[in-house]
């Protein structure tokens, strides 16, 4: 890792160069990491700090060019120069563009921008032309509403965006700010591979716009054309890759990354973030909350990525943390899709499932593509037995992103509860073909293939045997493989499950009527084999139970002395007379 | 379904339906507009009203047709020379240009529709009825503009600019061309003068580009040819010249290719590109769904993809598409792509759409109606050929149809087990349907699949009836005959007829069952049906404009003669759906093979014949070939293999994409018979891996060709004179026939092993097999087999000896009456044979005395071994006519005799393999 101070400077430079060119996102991204970095701890006093701030955006000025000129110290890292502004001074015209833009007066600053010739200028215009077409798009989205729900409408400036960016292109007169905006337009234009291209062009020659990194990661679903991409190695690509494997659901290669970046951005508040994004697909619940609360201490504001804590708060019933959150998001932007789905998760804690559905339906309203907030309202018709609209829900979310597990198992378990198991086997297979490390998914299917209707013990059994390779934290899958093993009149592999959910029990101290149940099945089970001695034990752990097993418990025993004592009794009796 | 998307609206008002507003004004004016139309002739006006009833109503596209496009076609109806309606339709959209203008448009058009109280009739004045065809358009036209919001009506401006746009300017270049060269240029022309040429260019390149990538990286997962799949490719993007699009329309060989450019045209959402109403939608959906059904492989998978896909993309809401999607991938053997549209089908519909088979449901329940999802994959599975997973389907589509008192849909999938049952072999039901088949526990599981399948057979039947599912009675019926077919309705219990009257099928019960199938078509035949789409009628009146209407346009003076011309269309196609004719003409080829099977040989080639010519355009390419495949057969056996592969030839030709597998399973069968005859041993072994390999490998699946495969196998060895290897062949073969049950390849099977121990010299040990064989043929009629059993009878008798020769003799005798009206050439070379050696052998038969009677048979067999190329009876035939000449002391026939019996012999033993044309074809 190249040095925080590097690192710093480049990070400057960008960020005023973003917000130059009205990418506030991006600058907005670059800031949080500018801050996320670790002081040197030697200058980390606070009069050294805020001369710090003052000094470097003075020296800045005075040292733009050597810091290019020099290469960045170094190892493994490219050094890429930062870029030079080809008009030093902004033009009078480029500045009236940037207030009306600012203002979101898009058509405005375009026009003023017309005759300009400045790249600056240019991108300017075309990204203020790009972003009025949105606009009227997303406008266009309501009024056009088809008869067959036809939507198609699309931003009308890309035609004329892209003929103007490819000829400049050609020209080589496009810089990479320009790259990227041909590279969205490509994008939402269909043509992928072109789009991936042009995008790894622009963040080659200018790392720190990471609105582009974020459009590359959404061209790549998978791990080949990841690794088929041609990037300089830049930290900024740590920080694609790491969200580019997360994507692709390489929960452990991602953590690993954002830990090594933590490295360098201690005090990222979105490294953070994304590692409790990590660690929540890993099922890692209690870290995530740690990591939630915390952001909330330091940025009480934040509503990104807030969606997950409230999933979190929801799956450990804090209704009380997640009405507090809620309240608390919804008072900071009530409408944003994020803010809906909390308060959704919020009602369905409490069992108000229409309520939720509407919450979750307005944050559908707010962004049609919210992946999760069509799966929660799955699971909430599922609630509501309306599995029909249940399925419905889940579908579109799958469409909009097959990779979904979640609404793949929605809808194996939406079928499975109108009857058909079969049918619903497909989607479970679906399920545990993306996510095979989940026993959750496993157990459902086996439960699916264990109905009465369908009575496939064998696969169920496979199943649970997966489920129970892949740390089933709730001990289904043993007590139902012992179970099963029993049914098919296997006493041996029944016993030996049963040993095993026993251990496990007794590792965690848990206790309940599965061990009772496997207690009693060891104790006659060792009884028939005719070895008392373990028989004996596992009948006086049962004596410690109270309920009818500690009476059968009690007869085993008796049982077992008399035919002990029996033998020699007869042994007796025969040789006395 | 989830209730977050609006419901769908009825009707959208597009530029295109202004466009015929406008003409329709053209056609009724209103009183108001004092102007009437000019129209030469009345026929003419009447033909506008025609062209406006087909554009409201046909479904042949997805799209609405353009400007250009509408104005193509009213040159076409109404001929060059009058383009007024042209000029008008041009002028009144150019007019529109400001939300104003369409307020007072619509205002106008309002006026056009006759009120109901309106009933002062003027002289020549039309009058709209605001309940027609087109006043329910009209009235619908201006419902929709009234619902716009100011929003709307500004889209729809902008949208007419654009469609004007895009046609007017290529109309002035147009009008030069229109009179050399009408309507073949008029789709080049607008996208040209509209854009930018360059990035035109270049867009269209890199779609392309993209396009390839994409159908590559889909295909090329399921077919390992890469060439073919180039072609596919290719057979997208070559039509660059939009002349082959009428060509395409016009052209009958080709039907159902979809212009393909189509697909590519990008659309934007500026170019003016609609959608029909939805109405016209489902019923292209439909039409497409009937012409895949038909001849599914015809189809371009990856053409008509595109248009699903792009026709998804318009209307995200209309979950059929879906299903043609699962249709079009079923029909080219896409497993994977098929189950992926299925479901997503189901999830989206809920079962709940277009499913015409499925009446509103009487005490319709909210929760959708997935039990027909399950229904249709259990049927996808079984024409996938994984039974085990489509009984389990099926079990499962009976469970939930009678949880949710889904009788109708239960009806459907019991007759789909029964088609099930009846097509796989099922050796055991414990395994299947045991356990699981809990719905019908009341059958008992200690039941024989072929009882449990007898039960399930009536069950259905009776539960058909009484839903009054016309269709699914014949179907079943049907299904009952083929059951009928080839069981005996006790079980056998053991070889031989104990009680041989019972133990029998019953042809009579077939022919019963058959001909309630028939009655189908009465109950179609008097009531005109409601089943086709009035927008079939419309589409093909559409199409007729595609035709060259060159009288039309050379006789324009007498306008009478040309609208005859184009009122053809008038005559109706049938009433009679296609379905319907489906299933007679399927009772038909039924009949051909309950005939074959009896043993009928004209009855069964009339009804081949039948079928071939009366249903071949209702039916399935299929069915058809399979008509085809008998008739060829018999060809075949009764006229030898010249004729037979002549005829093979047209039928490859006329089912050239079409169900490869069964023409290219009968031209295997016929080379092997050939090469068998011919004693090309090598080349008939290959022929018959080569048939044995098209089988699945699924057990129980394909049992058919399995049973023919192993069959020709067996007679292949026993040509090679390995014995025992072929009397092993036939062993298993039989053990397998008897596991699955089919009895009547029990019957060949035995008659095989018979003839493998006459052939190897063990007479006694044949004889036990023959009567087994007979005994088969007896309980299930099958008198041509059976005749040919008592032929092996008899010539098994003759070889234990002479003094048995008088019993043989007397054995062909019997059988000759059935052998020489319904036997091929080689069963009656046979007989003859058999029956000259009788006499041979006979020591109280002598030549001298009557030579004929032994004469002419072997005559008349040399005749039609000759024509068979079956050399090696041949040259047993003149060797036995040499002998006979010897001994009449005739020694130029004798040496003529014995030429050719070494002609043969050479023949024999040195095959000359040069000319096998058509196995290099493989």
């Amino acid at each position: 890792m190249n040095s925080k101070e590097s690192c710093r400077s480049e990070l400057r430079i960008a960020i005023r160069q973003l917000s130059d060119r009205c990418l506030y996102t991006a600058s907005k991204w670059a800031a949080e990491q500018l801050i996320g970095i670790e002081q040197d701890p030697a200058n980390f006093t606070p009069s050294n700090t805020r001369f710090q701030w003052g000094s470097s955006s003075i020296r800045r000025r005075f040292r733009t060019n050597e810091i290019t000129s020099t290469p960045i110290a170094g190892v493994s890292y490219v050094s890429t120069p930062v870029m030079e502004e080809d008009d030093a001074v902004d033009g009078d015209f480029y500045l009236l563009a940037k207030s009306y833009f600012d203002c979101r007066e898009y058509r405005r600053a375009a026009h003023v921008l017309r005759d300009q010739t400045g790249k600056k200028s240019v991108f300017l215009r075309c990204y203020a032309l790009y972003l009025a077409g949105e606009k009227r798009k997303e406008e266009e989205v309501i009024e056009l509403e088809g008869p067959l729900g036809k939507s198609d409408s699309v931003n009308r400036e890309l035609v004329s965006l892209e003929r103007e960016l490819s000829t400049l292109r050609k020209n080589g007169s496009i810089d990479p700010f320009g790259l990227y905006l041909y590279g969205l337009v490509l994008k939402e234009k269909g043509s992928e591979n072109v789009a991936r291209t042009v995008l790894v062009e622009s963040v080659n020659s200018y790392p720190w716009n990471w609105n582009a990194w974020s459009e590359l990661q959404s061209l790549c679903t998978t791990i080949d054309t990841l690794n088929s991409l041609n990037l300089n190695n830049h930290w900024m690509k740590d920080f694609f890759l790491a969200s580019a494997y997360q994507e692709i659901r390489m929960h452990s290669e991602s953590l690993a990354k954002y830990e090594y970046l933590q490295g360098t951005f201690g005090y990222s508040n979105y490294i953070q973030a994304q590692i409790a994004k990590a660690q929540y697909s890993l099922r890692e619940f209690q870290q995530v909350e740690t990591i939630f609360e915390e952001l909330l201490r330091n940025d009480p504001y934040r509503v990104e990525d807030m969606d997950m804590y409230s999933n979190v708060l929801y799956a450990n019933e804090c209704s009380s943390a997640l009405s507090y959150l809620a309240h608390r998001v919804f008072m900071t932007d009530k409408y944003r899709p994020e803010s809906c789905c909390i308060i959704g998760n919020y009602y369905s804690l409490k069992g108000q499932h229409e309520k939720s559905v509407m919450y979750f339906r307005r944050a559908l309203k707010l962004n049609k593509n919210y992946l999760s907030a069509w799966t929660l309202m799955g699971h909430e018709y599922i609630e509501m037995k309306n599995t029909p609209a249940a399925v419905d829900a889940y579908r579109r979310a799958i469409d909009i992103n097959q990779c979904d597990y979640r609404a793949w198992y929605g809808l194996g378990q939406a079928y499975e509860m109108m009857g058909m198991p079969f049918y619903a086997l497909h989607y479970f297979r679906k399920s545990v073909f993306l996510q095979p490390n989940d026993s959750r998914l496993w157990i459902s299917m086996a439960h699916c293939y264990e109905t009465d209707q369908l009575r496939m013990l064998e696969e169920a059994i496979k199943c649970y045997r997966r489920a129970a390779n892949c740390n089933d934290r709730e001990a289904i899958a043993l007590h139902q493989l012992a179970k099963l093993h029993y049914e098919l009149g296997r006493p041996e592999e029944a016993a030996f499950y049963y040993k095993k959910d026993l251990e496990r029990m007794e590792a965690e101290e848990r206790e309940g009527p599965n061990m009772v149940e496997a207690l009693l099945y060891l104790a006659t089970y060792y009884k028939t084999q005719k070895r008392f001695e373990e028989a004996e034990v596992y009948c006086t752990r049962l004596l410690d139970f109270t309920g009818p097993e500690k009476e059968t418990a009690k007869s085993l025993l008796r049982g077992m002395r008399t035919t002990q004592s029996g033998f020699p009794s007869m042994d007796v009796e025969h040789f006395s007379p | 379904m989830a209730g977050i998307v609006k419901p769908p609206g009825e009707f959208s008002i597009t530029p295109h339906k202004v466009s015929v507003c406008i003409l329709l004004q053209i056609y009724a004016p209103s009183v108001q507009i004092s102007l009437p139309f000019p129209f030469a002739s009345v026929a003419q006006h009447n033909r506008l009203g025609l062209f406006l009833l087909a554009l409201t109503k046909s479904c042949d596209d997805i799209l609405e047709p353009k400007l250009d496009e509408l104005i193509s076609q009213l040159r076409e109806v109404f001929g060059v020379l009058n383009p007024r309606f042209v000029d008008h339709l041009t002028t009144r959209l150019s007019a529109l240009s400001s939300p104003d203008d369409l307020f007072n448009f619509f205002t106008q058009m309002r006026r056009i529709l006759g009120g109901p109280e309106s009933c002062v009739l003027e002289d020549e004045q039309v009058i709209l009825d605001p309940a027609s065809n087109l006043g329910m358009f009209l009235r619908r036209c201006i419902l929709a503009f009234n619902l716009l919001a100011f929003e709307g009506v500004c889209h729809l401006l902008t949208n007419i600019g654009v469609y004007c746009k895009e046609a007017l300017s290529s109309c002035a270049s147009y009008e030069t061309t229109c009179f050399e060269d009408s309507s073949s240029n008029l789709e080049a022309f607008p996208e040209y003068e509209n854009m930018d040429l360059e990035n035109f260019v270049f867009k269209k390149v890199t779609e392309e580009i993209e396009a390839r990538k994409r159908a590559s990286e889909r295909v090329s997962f399921h077919l390992h040819a890469p060439k073919a799949l180039f072609d596919l490719v290719e057979d997208i993007e070559a039509p660059a010249d939009p002349k082959s699009k009428h060509s395409d329309k016009v052209g009958e060989a080709s039907p159902y290719v979809h212009p393909p450019n189509y697909a590519l045209k990008e659309f934007e959402p500026n170019s003016g590109i609609f959608l029909r109403t939805n109405w016209q939608i489902q019923g292209y959906l439909q039409e497409q769904a009937d012409a895949l059904e038909k001849n599914g492989s015809s189809f371009s998978l990856n053409a008509f993809e595109l248009i699903l896909r792009q026709l998804h993309k318009l209307a995200p809401e209309l979950h059929r598409v879906h299903f043609l999607r699962y249709l079009n991938s079923l029909c080219h053997d896409d497993y994977f792509a098929a189950l992926e549209n299925l479901h997503r089908y189901f999830d989206y519909s809920a079962g709940t759409e277009g499913i015409d088979f499925v009446p509103p449901a009487s005490g319709s329940n909210s929760f959708g109606r997935y039990e027909i999802a399950l229904l249709f994959l259990g049927m996808m599975h079984f024409q996938f050929g994984h039974p085990k997973q489509a009984l389990e389907v099926l079990t499962e589509a009976v469970r939930v149809s009678q949880q949710l008192s889904n009788d109708t849909c239960l009806a459907y999938t019991l007759a789909a087990i029964c088609n099930l049952l009846s097509e796989i072999g099922v050796s055991n039901t414990a395994g299947i349907l045991g356990s699981s088949f809990s719905p019908l526990t009341s059958i008992g599981i200690s039941l024989s699949v072929q009882q449990q399948l007898f039960v399930l057979l009536r069950g259905s039947l009776k539960r058909a009836e009484s839903l009054k599912l016309k269709r699914l009675v014949a179907s079943n019926h049907l299904a009952m005959a083929k059951f009928d077919l080839t069981h005996v309705q006790r079980p056998l219990v053991s070889f031989g007829p104990k009680a041989s009257m019972k133990l029998r099928t019953c042809p009579t019960n077939v022919c019963k069952e058959l001909r309630l199938s028939s009655h189908l078509i009465s109950e179609f035949g008097f009531k005109s049906s409601t089943m086709t789409t009035d927008g079939a009628f419309s589409t093909a009146w559409l199409k007729n404009l595609q035709k060259p209407l060159g009288s039309a346009i050379l006789s324009q003076e007498n306008g009478s003669g040309s609208n005859e011309n184009a009122f053809q269309f008038c005559v109706q196609p049938s009433s009679i759906p296609g379905s319907v004719l489906q299933l007679i003409g399927s009772s038909y080829l039924l009949r051909a093979t309950a005939w074959e099977l009896y043993g009928s040989a004209p009855l069964a080639r009339i009804n081949a014949l039948v079928y071939a010519t009366c249903f071949t355009d209702a039916s399935s390419s299929s069915d058809a070939a399979l008509a085809y495949v008998k008739l060829i057969q018999h060809l075949a056996v009764f006229r030898g293999y010249k004729e037979a592969f002549a005829a093979l030839k047209i039928a490859e030709e006329k089912f050239l994409s079409v169900s490869k597998s069964r023409i290219l399973i009968l031209k295997l069968q016929l080379l092997h018979e050939r090469a068998l005859h011919r004693g090309h041993l090598k080349l008939a072994q290959q022929v018959c891996d080569e048939l044995g390999v098209l089988a699945s490998s699924v057990t129980g699946v394909d049992m058919e060709l399995k049973t023919e495969a192993s069959l020709r196998h067996a007679r292949t060895l026993l040509a090679a004179n390995q014995y025992s290897e072929a009397a092993a062949v036939a062993h298993s073969l039989f053990c397998m026939c008897y596991k699955f049950n089919l009895q009547v390849e029990n019957a060949t099977v035995l008659l095989l092993l018979a003839e493998v121990h006459k052939r190897s010299g063990n007479a006694v040990l044949g004889l036990p097999y023959a009567l087994a064989s007979l005994s088969f043929c007896q309980s299930f009629n099958l008198d041509l087999l059976k005749a040919s059993a008592t032929l092996t009878l008899a010539e098994l008798w003759l070889s234990l000896g002479s003094n048995h020769a008088k019993r043989a003799l007397s054995l062909i005798q019997g059988a000759l009456p059935m052998i020489l009206g319904h036997g091929g050439l080689e069963l009656c070379a046979r007989a003859y044979i058999a029956e000259a050696k009788c006499y041979l052998s006979d020591p109280s038969f002598s030549v001298s005395e009557n030579s004929e009677v032994v004469l002419d048979p072997l005559s008349q067999a040399s005749v039609e071994l000759q024509v068979l190329e079956y050399h090696e009876l041949a040259a047993e035939t003149f060797y036995l006519m040499a002998i006979v000449f010897h001994k009449l002391g005739q020694l130029e026939e004798r040496e003529e005799a014995a030429n050719s019996f070494k002609k043969h012999m050479m023949a024999l033993e040195n095959p000359l393999d040069d000319e096998d044309p058509l196995f290099n074809v493989l």
